[in-house]
């Protein structure tokens, strides 16, 4: 089965900064992929080039073997997206955003969106205007989990969200990858993606630092003449990060 | 007092702020003053021109509704006050709105506030600095019509009460704004409310000024219109507008001392858990986006077309009473009042196309604040998003002026009793909507080409409304009328419809709409 996500050599150019500079990235059908740098390294620019909102400078991009820029509406149909900072329409309330982004997909099943919204304790009545910066997460959280996507794509998905509802995150995720879906998991909660991810992508300056599973990234950091004992994904970003 | 403390930073942030539309608002301010004075100075040359003035407008309640009491026409002063002090004071309390509420409420609504309270400034300092800014601005024209007027040559004493009328009613605006921003915590609904406070007071006034006069002392524009400048030279009714602005501001400082930062006095009311279904697909939920725009652009100019309707009938007689006039609207056709219908609805058609870009950008306004990428990461494609808007802005903006044209045969029939005219005025609406169309498809190609150049188009507005009226005053070199769109809608109902400038038109809005949308297909989402 060919790779849902297929990123070969990718550049994205802004004027004069090359905010991708060669980009490398693999995600498998059913796999949770953790993607991971810091801020401006590059992660949210690939998402957007992924989504067809913005198109690549050089290098490929293929979803689902297809390209994103030129085909976004039908493979738009395949996959959902939560960006890391939500932006909602102030006069509509929570429930009436949920109804219209499902909409855009073909309705959302009316169990599945009442299941979630009791899980993620959302008051539906609220205008956007009035919620707080997790309050809108979770509006689109909902609306993306309430669909039957092949792929979703999280960017920082749970900026702004308590514990409580960041472990009902993990929970979901969970199941949704049991169902075998695929997931791309942007994310700076690095103990978090470590119990929920199969595979990992670090990127720095743009370009692919490492990639594999968190046993590949140990052997690596080991082989690197690093202590086995203390090797948890933080570390092993950190190191990346001091070399 | 602590609660002041940084207001000279906040002061001179705001000023730095608006380093650039301030001055471009002073001089348009300034510069529309200065034309009433030099077009008047032309129009009325002469005593009796200026005498047959007063006789057709003297006392008619349909002028006095529209402009305030007519006494003061005898003079030259007099009648340049009556004619402007209307739109100039509307317009600078439109003017201390938008400049209290944008260094206030609106900055407060975006986060903006919480940083600088905790970085020492005083709680009340945002609001003293948001008033003086406005304040300075107001006080700054006021000295600009001051100097106009004493430059034409007219008499100090009027002059300053001219400048000082006009100033109180922008101060009172400005503390009334300042209150309405402590009750409701969003910049748009603050807007609203000081919106309707301006169009009641004009009608209390419009209805006082026809009636026994009670009403016009409860208005604060009547307030200014009662100092009668260059005529009964009134300067006690001062007192008033002073008044409630000292009240006002008093209030809004009571009112911020009180509140929690970050919310007005009225919170947001719940609204319903599910979606009606008018907003479950996407031309749907655009039409939402843009409803409460467009119910007030409508009303706006509906109000608008009937009043200038119901006034029309005597319009023609003091047309006449000027020669000048007479010979500008004397085109192919006799009917002066013909002519007068064409270019009013020319001039609403004008201000009819900011509702037609502001509904063609709202794709830019949806992609600036980052809400336009969880609709396009749905299967919703680029191009059908924009040209759902576009359609929006193109079927309302026809309907509007369609409708404003209704309004106005409507109002001229209702005065008359006659309403033969209804149809052929709501026909001639009609004629303005393909340079309504091109206005707005320029703005569509601007965002095509790029998300920073879409507020170009608001430059290109203020252009065509620059050449419109210069056009009609001045002596325009023929090219650069020829630029605007609004200079090829062929007068009617004054004469035949030519349909040749309408549908050249068309096909060039037609043109630059599939541009835009081919532009916008192929560039990034910001």
């Amino acid at each position: 089965m060919s790779a849902v996500i297929e990123i070969e050599g990718l550049v994205k150019k802004f004027g004069s900064t090359r905010a991708l500079d060669g980009l490398d990235l693999i995600v498998e059908p059913g796999q949770i992929h953790g993607f991971i740098g810091p801020n401006g390294s590059g992660k949210s620019t690939t998402i957007r080039i992924l989504l067809g909102l913005i198109k690549a400078s050089g290098g490929t991009a293929r979803l689902f073997g297809e390209d994103p820029w030129g085909r976004a509406v039908e493979l738009h149909r395949r996959l959902a997206y939560v960006p890391g900072d939500v932006n909602l329409w102030p006069n509509l309330t929570g429930g009436e955003t949920i109804d219209m982004l499902g909409s855009l997909r073909g309705g959302l099943d009316p169990k599945r969106r009442k299941e979630l919204v009791d899980r993620f304790e959302l008051d539906l009545t609220k205008k956007a205007q009035a919620y707080s910066k997790g309050n809108r997460q979770k509006v689109a959280l909902i609306a993306a989990l309430a669909t039957d996507a092949e792929l979703f794509i999280f960017d920082e998905p749970t900026s702004g969200l308590d514990p409580l509802k960041e472990a009902v995150f993990q929970e979901c995720v969970k199941e949704i990858t049991g169902k075998g879906h695929t997931i791309l998991l942007s994310s700076h909660i690095l103990g978090q993606l470590e119990h929920l991810a199969d595979t990992f992508t670090i990127i720095r300056n743009g370009r692919t630092a490492e990639t594999g599973t968190l046993e590949h990234l140990r052997e690596i950091a080991v082989s690197a003449g690093r202590d086995p004992d203390s090797l948890s994904l933080e570390d092993l970003f950190l190191a990346i990060y001091s070399d | 007092m602590s609660g002041f403390a940084g207001t000279r930073e906040a002061f001179l942030f705001a000023l730095k702020r608006d380093r650039l539309i301030l001055p471009v608002c002073l001089v348009g301010l300034i510069g529309w003053m200065a034309m009433y004075v030099v077009s008047y100075a032309g129009l009325y040359g002469t005593q009796a021109e200026l005498n047959a003035l007063y006789e057709s407008v003297a006392g008619n309640p349909a002028m006095v509704a529209m402009s305030g009491p007519t006494g003061g026409l005898r003079s030259l002063g007099g009648a340049i006050a009556w004619d402007s002090m209307p739109a100039l004071t509307i317009i600078s309390g439109v003017f201390a709105m938008f400049s209290v509420i944008r260094h206030s409420r609106a900055e407060e609504e975006d986060g903006r506030t919480d940083l600088l309270l905790a970085s020492g400034s005083g709680r009340l300092a945002p609001l003293t600095a948001a008033l003086l800014i406005t304040a300075l601005a107001l006080t700054l024209a006021a000295v600009g019509y001051f100097a106009v007027l004493a430059i034409g040559g007219y008499a100090i004493g009027p002059s300053i009460l001219f400048s000082l009328a006009v100033l109180s009613f922008g101060l009172v605006i400005a503390g009334t704004t300042a209150v309405f921003a402590q009750v409701t915590g969003k910049a748009r609904a603050a807007r609203g409310l000081v919106g309707v406070v301006i169009g009641v007071s004009w009608l209390l006034r419009a209805v006082g000024d026809t009636g026994g006069g009670t009403l016009t002392w409860f208005s604060p524009l009547g307030w200014a219109q009662q100092m009668k400048p260059f005529w009964e030279n009134l300067w006690w009714p001062l007192l008033l507008p002073t008044a409630a602005t000292a009240f006002t501001v008093s209030l809004a400082f009571w009112l911020l001392a009180r509140r929690d930062i970050g919310s007005g006095l009225i919170q947001p009311r719940p609204g319903p858990p599910n979606a009606s279904n008018s907003i479950l697909h996407p031309l749907g939920f655009s039409f939402r986006l843009q409803r409460s725009t467009m119910l007030g652009w409508t009303a706006m100019l509906f109000v608008y077309g009937f009043a200038i309707g119901v006034v029309g009938e005597n319009i023609e007689d003091i047309l006449k009473s000027s020669s000048a006039f007479t010979e500008a609207f004397a085109s192919a056709s006799s009917d002066l009042l013909d002519s007068y219908f064409a270019s009013i609805l020319t001039v609403i058609a004008i201000l009819g196309a900011g509702f037609t870009i502001s509904s063609v950008l709202r794709p830019h306004s949806e992609e600036s604040r980052d809400r336009a990428a969880l609709l396009l990461a749905a299967p919703l494609g680029k191009v059908r998003w924009v040209a759902g808007h576009v359609l929006i802005a193109y079927v309302a903006s026809a309907f509007m002026i369609a409708l404003t044209g209704l309004a106005l045969g409507v109002g001229l029939g209702v005065a008359t009793g006659d309403f033969s005219q209804t149809g052929t005025l709501f026909a001639a609406g009609f004629a303005q909507v393909p340079a309504m169309w091109l206005t707005g498809s320029l703005a569509l190609f601007l965002f095509g080409v790029s998300s920073r150049l879409s507020s170009v188009a608001w430059g290109l507005l203020a252009a065509f409304i620059l050449i419109w009226t210069l056009a009609s005053f001045g002596n325009l070199p023929g090219w650069l009328i020829d630029l605007s769109p609004f200079s090829h809608v062929p007068a009617v109902p004054a004469v035949s419809l030519d349909m040749a400038p309408l549908l050249v038109m068309t096909a060039l809005a037609l043109a630059f709409t599939v541009a835009g949308l081919a532009l916008w297909r192929r560039r990034d989402l910001v």
